[in-house]
């Protein structure tokens, strides 16, 4: 109880304001709640949920890993496109052999990723341009390089749409459900986040990083090489944000289409999870699981009882707002004990 | 009318467990300047913020002139006629030292803010107490010491009549010390009744009419300074007698384990900060550093340190020291908060820096082996912690700096830099502290300390070399007087 308060407080603060627009604008909440729900997990909705919980996780880590060493990895979009556009290049252009024709594509993609993000910390350690802005800067340019990409050397001819071919079939992601959209990248995100919550809080790398992001002098003082670590802490977000690229092309429709990838706005869902977790790795991926439940809950919501899923919205932008003040509050006090 | 100036009459104040203040009186009488000592965690800090305003006493009541007062804000305090002078100036450096003095309380003519009258106050206030100050002048480019009259300055522009001064010589130089003191009578001799929370005795012994000492959130002493010793007022603080260190005096004739030849370094922007500083530290001996505040201290320990290269000019058993922090040189830097520790991480992790890769095993870093490090150095060094898991951040100063100690000194380094090893720490903490730097001289490291406390330095000190703007300028022998110190530390040449 002690260990989620704060969060559990937003949570609940944000529902309960929720209730109080709805019942402003007349909408019935015994209505809106249970279509939520059912939005997010009946009626096969489930696998949406699981599907859009995939790269949320991930974008998660993408921004939490840079963060625990003091980095804000605020380029999300720019590393998942970059990743996305590189893992698709890999499987149309290059022929490989099943199995491969997956790991190249991915191992590509996440290398791309990982490159863009790892831009800013040259940046930020001899130019003095903090990560949070720099990483937000170089994004644009990489969304942007990727888009031109999908429009024109890589574009499926003939259709005019903004996308790539569709894959070979050796590149499709093994799918661990009838419809597809559940793949073996739910596995390989989970472990993924099993291995960095294991490397955050007994390992040498994770003890360094954290040092590094709770004070640098100090960690520096104490022999850590801490612009070395804060750069592999950015470029490993952003490696973690480019396969996440190359999961969302590598799975259904198969194919790079330009601003699928960043539209549904993975990168900020998860910045706010991981500040929704409030510094403690072990809950991002249960604020990751209640942002998600809320968006594809949303949408459900909107189709099945005609509520606007910016409601949704609301709370999850409330959940925020409520978790800011709490974390003043704290300091605070914090401060004058 | 009373003859107090203020008074706080059986005032507690509880902390969860901790009971910080149990039942304290405390009288403070116009035109005395009123000393306040006790360990770190003896309750000066919040009684002096209850009378403030910024804790409400859990029982108790603050008289003012003998009438009681109810403070909830420093709002109310500043209208009750109470100053303070924090640790941390809160000054606006961008500002000149006028409108710093001003503000909140501007001279207006209209809605414009009436300079002219600004200077003029400040001209007269500081003519008034003695308290030289340019009104024009940015603070941003003051010293320290007279950023400290500023702040002073300021509190009696609010017409404070009872002004409290927590731990002001912190941040000071020796001869800036002995300058607020004076100014201190002058603005008590005005009336003003003055209240000045230190721990270190000559100080209260110096500068104080009487003294009153805490322990454990009580009053364990009332004196008068006039007729009281520095070992009465110890014996209050920490209910015992300690014991005087007695260093030993012997130069050993092995053969340097720290070299420095020869050292020239610049800062980013071409100044010189040292220039050809050669000096060594024998196994065995204990070397003084001192120097008024940024004459080369920071670059010379950084060098020597690792933490900056200085290529092959500092020499440790004759092989160069490795950059980017060498482990054969233990350090314990001066700002335990910015340098020595992660305050937010816990005790086990802060203790655990520089030897986490030593207790690594192929699966990582093992917790257990963690907290079991922690939990000897815990024990062997006396650093008392509810538990390892803690942020050190909930450790006293104290603590916090035998923390820092256990860690460095637990690895057996050859050579010891220690910066201002006993700031802000108690006298009990102090004596430990240098316990533990003669001892580990006894078995054969060298130990640099650097200090700007001379009485640290002549006790502890076989040697005391003392920097200049960037240049050694004289070496004396343990025994050196402190008027000879100051005088070199100042550029006369002894």
């Amino acid at each position: 109880m002690k260990v989620l308060s704060p969060s559990v407080v937003a949570v609940a603060g944000a529902l309960a304001l929720t209730t109080l627009v709805m019942l402003a604008v007349g909408v019935d909440p015994a209505l809106a709640y249970p279509a939520l729900v059912r939005g997010a997990v009946a009626d096969g909705n489930l696998e949406y949920t699981i599907a859009a919980f995939v790269p949320t996780l991930g974008m998660a880590l993408a921004f939490a890993l840079p963060l625990r060493a003091g980095e804000f990895n605020l380029g999300g979009d720019g590393q998942l496109a970059a990743g996305g556009i590189t893992a698709a290049a890999f499987a149309l252009l290059v022929p490989l052999p099943p199995v491969l024709a997956v790991v190249v594509p991915l191992a590509a993609g996440t290398l791309a990723g990982g490159l863009v993000a790892a831009l800013a910390a040259p940046l930020s350690t001899r130019l003095r341009i903090p990560a949070i802005v720099s990483t937000l800067l170089i994004s644009a340019p990489a969304v942007s390089l990727a888009s031109y990409l999908a429009r024109f050397p890589l574009a499926e001819q003939g259709t005019g749409i903004a996308q790539t071919p569709r894959l070979p079939e050796h590149a499709h992601l093994p799918a661990l459900t009838e419809a597809g959209y559940v793949t073996i990248g739910l596995p390989l995100i989970v472990l993924l986040t099993g291995l960095w919550l294991y490397a955050d809080s007994r390992t040498v790398l994770g003890y360094e990083i954290r040092a590094t992001g709770q004070n640098r002098e100090f960690a520096w003082y104490g022999g850590v090489r801490v612009n070395r670590v804060a750069a592999y802490a950015l470029a490993g977000g952003g490696g973690v944000a480019g396969l996440v690229g190359g999961l969302i092309v590598l799975g259904p429709p198969y194919r790079f289409v330009d601003g699928a990838l960043t539209a549904p706005g993975y990168t900020f869902t998860a910045v706010a999870a991981v500040l929704l977790a409030s510094a403690r790795p072990v809950v991002v991926p249960v604020a990751v699981a209640l942002l998600t439940f809320l968006q594809v809950g949303g949408q459900g919501m909107e189709r099945e009882a005609g509520v606007p899923s910016q409601l949704t919205q609301i709370v999850q932008g409330l959940i925020i707002v409520i978790v800011a003040v709490l974390a003043t509050v704290r300091a605070r006090r914090g401060a004058r004990a | 009318m009373s003859e107090f100036a203020a008074e706080l009459v059986g005032v507690s104040k509880r902390f969860g467990p901790v009971l910080a203040n149990d039942g304290i009186d405390l009288a403070v009488a116009r035109g005395e300047v009123h000393a306040v000592v006790g360990e770190n965690g003896a309750g000066k800090s919040t009684l002096m913020s209850i009378l403030y305003g910024l804790h409400r006493p859990d029982a108790g009541h603050i008289l003012r002139s003998g009438t009681q007062i109810r403070l909830r804000s420093p709002a109310d305090a500043i209208r009750h006629g109470l100053g303070m002078v924090h640790q941390r100036f809160r000054l606006f450096p961008g500002l000149t030292v006028a409108d710093n003095i001003v503000i909140g309380a501007e001279p207006v003519t209209g809605a414009r803010l009436d300079r002219a009258a600004a200077h003029r106050s400040v001209t007269d206030l500081s003519d008034r107490y003695g308290l030289r100050v340019d009104p024009a002048a940015l603070v941003g480019t003051l010293p320290v010491g007279v950023r400290q009259r500023v702040e002073i300055l300021r509190a009696l522009y609010r017409h404070a009549e009872v002004l409290i001064l927590d731990e002001p010589t912190a941040v000071l130089t020796p001869g800036e010390a002995d300058r607020l003191f004076e100014v201190l009578r002058t603005v008590a001799a005005g009336g003003v009744a003055i209240l000045l929370v230190t721990h270190k005795l000559t100080e209260v012994l110096a500068a104080g009419d009487r003294v009153t000492v805490l322990r454990q959130g009580r009053v364990t002493g009332r004196f008068t300074t006039a007729d009281t010793t520095a070992d009465d007022l110890v014996h209050a603080m920490v209910g015992r007698s300690l014991p005087t260190p007695v260093p030993r005096r012997a130069t050993p004739d092995a053969a340097p384990a720290l070299d420095v030849r020869d050292l020239t370094v610049r800062d980013a922007d071409g100044v010189t900060r040292l220039s050809s500083v050669s000096f060594s530290v024998r196994p065995g001996e204990i070397v003084g550093l001192a120097g008024v505040a940024g004459s080369g201290q920071r670059e010379l320990i950084d060098t020597i340190t690792g933490l900056r290269d200085g290529g092959d000019r500092v020499l440790l058993d004759g092989t160069p020291i490795h950059p980017g922090r060498d482990p054969r040189v233990a350090y314990v830097p001066e700002d335990r908060h910015a340098r020595g520790t992660a305050p937010q991480m816990s005790l086990a992790e802060n203790l655990l820096m520089g030897e986490q890769r030593t207790l690594a095993t192929r699966s990582g870093l093992p917790r257990a082996a963690v907290r079991e490090r922690a939990r000897d150095l815990v024990a062997r060094f006396s650093i008392s912690a509810a538990s390892v898991d803690v942020p050190i951040s909930a450790l006293s100063g104290g603590n916090a700096q035998k923390a820092v100690l256990a860690r460095e000194l637990s690895r057996g380094s050859r050579v010891i830099v220690a910066e201002e090893p006993t700031q802000g720490v108690d006298v009990a903490v102090r004596s430990r502290v240098h316990a533990l730097l003669i001892e580990a001289r006894d078995q054969g490291a060298a130990v640099l300390v650097q200090s700007s406390e001379l009485a640290e330095l002549r006790e502890l000190a076989d040697r005391v070399l003392v920097l200049f703007e960037g240049r050694l300028v004289a070496e004396f022998g343990g025994d050196a007087t402190e008027a000879q110190l100051g005088q070199a530390m100042t550029g006369v040449s002894a």
